[in-house]
């Protein structure tokens, strides 16, 4: 095989890059950091008569233009010049503006390719582009596609090909032309002063259009080569009153550009529909905040049902399972240690793994839909004025909402935002949200304890998550999404598609598999751990490691108001919130098994009288509030690292959330002493 | 001179639902700048305001698309409506 050729992709939000991406590539991706960074890079392999291209999906951005970490990390990409052929991809229903990322490429030294994304949804709006036309204007490959649909990857393949053995750049003439219109411009006198200027692989005119753009990074580079005299008068020509307009004079020209190609090459009928009733309705202030909220409610139970045949298999199994093992050791005369090992650590494991990781699957696949359909905008707008409080985009919503669902899904749905420092804010804010199993045992605990007064805990609780949301956007919010990097609002409403259910399915299915196989090795080695801890031949919950160790740190924990029992409950709702209940049902009810995390049966009958009897009502507070603010199950702090990329960050965010925890639990636990 | 007189410039955020106008002035940083220029939105481009109820992002519709823009950045968007 011949040397490895490498595609990079480029395009705005909802260009369809991702999905280009996942259909070239398939199950051969690999997704870590960009070095030095902490953006996420995606790469993926493909091959195509016995040659192997390698595709790097760049980050999200709108222009070449440097203003956030992303963007710096595809600017610089480009700027190296290490594809061998560049995909701009650009929305076909809506050329005009999507154009503007090949209007920022003039000027790249570059090969380069146009890829027409969407042409379906174009042609069903009545649009007619003349493809060839626009090939023939611009003097580089162009293709009109559409990624959904795999029927047209082969047109895609052979176009790929022929412009990578026929490499072609952009032709800068006519843009310089349009940006030159007023004649003695600002832009005609920095190219002059660049004059032989050589950086990365940009001609002097785009490093020209970005120091009027003020492009701080584009400013220091052509600062730091050049002579002083030289610098100086580039200085002074950006001082300068035509030179400081911040590049509003630069995209005009490109859309003087872009306008030019698509008045020749396209004809379009006017839409009759832009903005429909259901947008009325979407967008309303408050019409479209309980749309919104109708629509979350149906695409939580749409998951719910999703998740279901995996949940049954997860739960199904697990007896069946479990049952045979004994039987086959018990047959074969094999320590009942290895029975213990196989059911609690093996079996368990795996069973938990596949309820967790399909809970998983819905949620990110409903997530897609919504967004494919263009949904997840509407969204955003209407829950804007509210998460911006927060530091947040609106785009926040679609997370943060489904956390009441399952935090791990959840967390690999704060994709969908921009920067790296939303994700990390929304990912905080999600971890106070509780998920339907947490939301259970803590009301159990609450109205075993205390009965009637139950719907008071439901309504604190409501309280203290909005408290905490409150209390994790002031600590983490100026680091995260510093004040001056807030930018309000500026969004697209796409128009709704049609979404494509098989390959959605399909790219969700690959990527939950992933997870699926990274979950079993975390669970099992967790599930061992605690096994070895919790192990006692003879089912003496005293014979226990964990049971010394338990006894050795009560002193301790007690201050937080929880005996050894509650605190290694507490700690069994890290692993999953009813292993907290499983275990609480052995160590107080002694129902004779061995304690496990994985035991399936939650709470057996009378565990709530058992529990009532013995801890006392501050104890009861005190376990209550712990658990509220637990961090999530295993699989959410797995899914959690994999967003986050680095231990530090999943280590300040669960020593958040157990300060947090504890922290409550004094408070509960103290004020409780005063009053009971 | 007449044609001026039936046209003033107003903020993006003052103007009324279902008018058309034309954008006549942007200021703010380039951070902005660059952003509501690379989402469509430049001097010069004509386009229909779809919402605005005072409170939300005010809702236009330009170059085939419809943006949203957040209301404080809207009063650094004048446009010339036609009286």
């Amino acid at each position: 095989m011949a040397e490895t050729k490498t595609i990079a992709l480029l395009g705005q939000p909802n260009s369809g890059k991702s999905t280009l991406f996942n259909n070239l590539t398939g199950l051969h991706q690999h997704v870590g950091n960009w070095p030095g960074k902490t953006v996420e890079r995606a790469e993926g392999f493909f091959c195509y008569n016995d040659v192997e291209y390698k595709v790097v999906d760049l980050p999200g951005s709108y222009g070449l233009s440097a203003n956030s970490e992303e963007e710096v990390v595809t600017r610089n990409f480009i700027w190296n010049g290490v594809a061998d052929l560049t995909c701009v991809l650009v929305d076909a229903s809506q050329l005009e503006r999507s154009l503007y990322m090949l209007a920022d490429f003039v000027g790249v030294r570059s090969p380069v390719m146009l890829v027409l994304n969407m042409m379906d949804v174009a042609e069903a709006a009545g649009k007619k582009i003349d493809v060839k036309a626009i090939e023939k204007k611009l003097g580089i490959p162009v293709l009109g596609f559409s990624a959904a649909e795999t029927s047209r990857y082969p047109e895609f393949f052979k176009k790929m090909e022929a412009a990578i053995k026929h490499p072609t750049c952009l032709d800068s003439a006519d843009l310089r032309e349009e940006l030159n219109a007023g004649g003695e411009t600002p832009l005609h006198m920095l190219e002059e002063i660049l004059d032989d200027l050589k950086i990365g692989n940009s001609e002097n005119l785009w490093l020209a259009v970005k120091l009027l753009e003020n492009d701080k990074l584009v400013r220091k580079a052509v600062k730091d080569a050049l002579p002083f005299a030289r610098r100086n008068a580039v200085e002074s020509i950006l001082n300068s009153a035509e030179g400081c307009d911040g590049g509003i004079a630069t995209g005009e020209a490109k859309y003087r550009w872009i306008s030019k190609i698509v008045k020749e090459t396209c004809s379009e009928k006017t839409p009759e529909k832009v903005f429909g009733k259901w947008d009325r309705i979407a967008t309303h202030r408050i019409k479209g905040k309980i749309f919104s909220f109708v629509i979350m409610v149906v695409s939580l139970i749409c998951c719910m049902i999703l998740a279901f045949p995996g949940m049954g298999i997860g739960f199904g199994l697990q007896p069946v399972l479990q049952s045979l093992v004994d039987r086959i050791c018990g047959s074969l005369g094999l320590w009942p240690v290895v029975a213990s090992f196989i059911n609690n650590v093996l079996v368990g494991g795996t069973c938990i793994t596949i309820c967790m990781t399909s809970f998983i699957f819905s949620i990110v696949f409903v997530f897609r839909i919504l967004e494919e359909i263009g949904y997840m905008a509407r969204f955003s707008y209407a829950f804007d004025n509210w998460l911006s409080r927060l530091g947040l985009h609106g785009k926040a919503i679609m997370p943060l909402f489904s956390g009441i669902g399952c935090t791990a899904g959840a967390v690999c749905g704060t994709r969908v935002l921009d920067t790296r420092g939303q994700r990390l804010l929304a990912l905080v804010l999600l971890w106070a949200i509780p998920c339907g199993s947490k939301v259970a045992v803590v009301l159990f605990l609450a109205s075993t304890f205390f009965g009637s007064a139950a719907p008071f805990f439901a309504l604190g609780y409501v309280a203290l998550i909005f408290a905490s949301f409150w209390l994790s956007s002031f600590l983490f919010g100026n680091k995260l999404v510093p004040e001056n990097e807030r930018v309000g609002m500026i969004m697209e409403l796409p128009p709704y598609h049609k979404p494509h259910w098989k390959m959605i399915a399909a790219m969700v299915g690959r990527s939950t598999w992933g997870i699926f196989k990274k979950a079993l090795k975390m669970i099992l080695m967790v599930a061992a751990l605690f096994w070895a801890l919790s192990y006692a031949s003879d089912g003496n919950v005293e014979n226990t490691i964990l049971y010394k160790i338990g006894n050795a740190i009560e002193p301790v924990t007690m201050f937080f108001g929880m005996r050894w029992e509650l605190f290694v409950s507490y700690l069994g709702g890290m692993f999953s919130k009813e292993a907290s209940l499983g275990i609480m049902s052995t160590l107080f009810n002694h129902t004779g098994e061995t304690f496990s995390l994985v035991t399936r049966v939650a709470a057996s009958e009378n565990l709530g009288e058992v529990l009532a009897r013995t801890i006392s009502k501050p104890e009861a507070l005190a376990f209550i509030f712990a658990s509220m603010f637990n961090v999530p199950c295993v699989l959410a702090m797995g899914t959690t690292y994999r967003e986050v990329g680095t231990i530090k960050w999943l280590a300040t965010i669960m020593g958040y959330y157990i300060a947090l925890s504890l922290g409550l639990a004094f408070i509960g636990y103290h004020i409780g002493l005063l009053i009971f | 001179m007449m044609q001026q007189e039936n046209i003033r410039a107003i903020s993006l955020s003052e103007m009324g639902e279902n008018s058309t106008g034309n954008i006549a002035k942007i200021e703010g940083d380039s951070r902005f700048i660059s952003r509501i220029i690379s989402i469509g939105l430049t001097p010069g481009s004509s386009f229909t305001l779809l919402k605005n109820d005072g409170r939300s992002p005010v809702l236009v519709f330009c170059r085939d698309t419809v943006i949203a823009v957040n209301r404080r950045e809207c009063s650094q968007i004048y446009v010339k409506v036609e009286a």
